[in-house]
């Protein structure tokens, strides 16, 4: 098998990989703002709450949590497709990241701006939707580019649940043809090519949006 | 959903004794991703073309997910006949993984020194390597300490990974018993329930030195 015959095999479970990148990011990026926004505003035992779920989904081990969900909602009687099942965790793992770049972003925001909000007679959801979000959004844009890179990666994971994404694809493929060196490195190429032009992306938005913020990352 | 107490508190110990693999792996990674991490962006800065070249490395192992990573040492290295144990594969893989994203740290901290320091060093007539270690790593340290601490954390979180090439440590082990018993929930909760309350407390203790390193920096 030639080079090209090996990335197109692999290239075949892109579908999968892109359907849990984009079914994660529909979990992640609502429960980055409900999250990151309800740890903005909310006090005492709400906001003990609120970051006792971020915390749980932030750092527990995302693939623990996959195992732990995969196998353990059926004891429940939720019997959830494994896609179902993968982009929910990878989504609510990433988005709890995100979370913490809303919650940032909003605090970063002026005071003087809500407290201007205020004089003019606004609500306080008003002045969250119409002077502290919009002011906010553009800071946790290199973030969440970051998370989305992450989130790409993530995706390999759900190849451990039965998933024919491009890593589960890579290891039929050297089922059948032994040569690891080829195809793994097929692999590599291919998550390459789709998280290169994110990384270039995030770095020029990084640095147009302000230097010196410390971005989180994680797995 | 029946969740055995009593099975749960029997598998403890079994998964508690494979933590040690766990912590070796973790600390072995850590050492080594900040060796890696640090040549990585020393490097880069001496010269253009070294420029060009890790910058495109260190992307590339940032663009590729650490699973993928993993089977590629864990497949190909023994094509070439160089037979390790998985557990030292697995060190191999979370070092490369990591040493992307610390050598962005370094980045920040070495920018982050004075531009005089370098200059004074030059000036007394150190050397290059002598001058990197004497005069600017020292004074760097503090400026990336709690953010190598969060890799840190995200390195033993990883570990969990190391189950995916059959390495027997605390993940592993966990699911070595849900496998023989077919009760998932229980083992997967006892490991979850670790992992997190070790990952939180070393998070505990990264907020404690951002904020002692905070107050020392204050004048």
């Amino acid at each position: 098998m030639s080079f090209v015959d090996v990335l197109s095999g692999i290239l075949q479970g892109l579908g999968v990989t892109l359907t849990v990148t984009a079914l994660g990011m529909l979990y992640a990026v609502p429960f980055a703002f409900a999250a990151g926004i309800t740890q903005h505003v909310s006090r005492g035992l709400a906001y003990g709450a609120i970051t006792a779920v971020i915390e749980f989904w932030r750092s527990t081990s995302v693939i623990i949590l996959l195992y732990g969900f995969y196998y353990t909602l059926p004891t429940a009687g939720l019997r959830l497709s494994a896609i179902t099942v993968g982009s929910m965790v990878l989504g609510l793992h990433i988005g709890a990241y995100g979370s913490q770049a809303v919650r940032g972003a909003l605090q970063a925001v002026d005071k003087g701006q809500s407290e201007a909000g205020r004089a003019i007679g606004l609500r306080d959801w008003q002045i969250l939707l119409l002077i502290e979000l919009p002011q906010a959004l553009l800071a946790m844009v290199p973030t969440f580019i970051n998370q989305f890179i992450q989130l790409v990666k993530g995706t390999a994971l759900v190849s451990l649940v039965t998933l024919s994404d491009m890593t589960f694809r890579a290891k039929e493929i050297s089922q059948l043809y032994y040569d690891p060196p080829k195809i793994y490195f097929a692999l590599l190429v291919a998550y390459f090519i789709l998280c290169y032009p994110a990384t270039i992306a995030g770095r020029w938005i990084e640095r147009r949006v302000g230097a010196g913020r410390r971005i989180v990352h994680d797995v | 959903m029946t969740f055995d107490v009593a099975y749960a508190l029997s598998i403890v110990p079994k998964i508690a004794s494979a933590l040690g693999a766990t912590i070796i792996v973790a600390f072995l990674s850590c050492v080594f991703a900040s060796l890696l991490g640090f040549v990585l962006e020393v490097t880069r800065r001496s010269g253009v073309a070294m420029s060009y070249l890790m910058r495109f490395t260190i992307d590339f192992i940032r663009s590729t997910p650490l699973l993928v990573q993993l089977y590629f040492f864990y497949f190909v290295l023994p094509v070439y006949g160089i037979k390790l144990p998985a557990l030292l594969i697995g060190v191999i893989a979370i070092s490369i993984y990591y040493s992307g994203y610390l050598a962005e740290v370094f980045k920040a901290g070495i920018d982050g020194v004075d531009k005089g320091q370098f200059e004074g060093a030059k000036a007394l007539g150190l050397t290059r390597l002598q001058g990197v270690l004497l005069v600017i790593a020292p004074q760097m340290l503090r400026n990336i300490a709690a953010p190598m601490g969060n890799y840190f954390i995200g390195i033993f979180k990883s570990t969990p990974y190391l189950a995916a090439i059959a390495v027997h440590e605390a993940f592993g082990a966990a699911l070595d018993i849900a496998s023989d018993t077919f009760r998932y929930t229980e083992p997967m909760l006892v490991v979850g329930a670790i992992f997190l309350g070790i990952a939180l407390s070393l998070a505990w203790i990264v907020r404690r030195l951002e904020a002692y390193l905070a107050i020392s920096t204050r004048h």
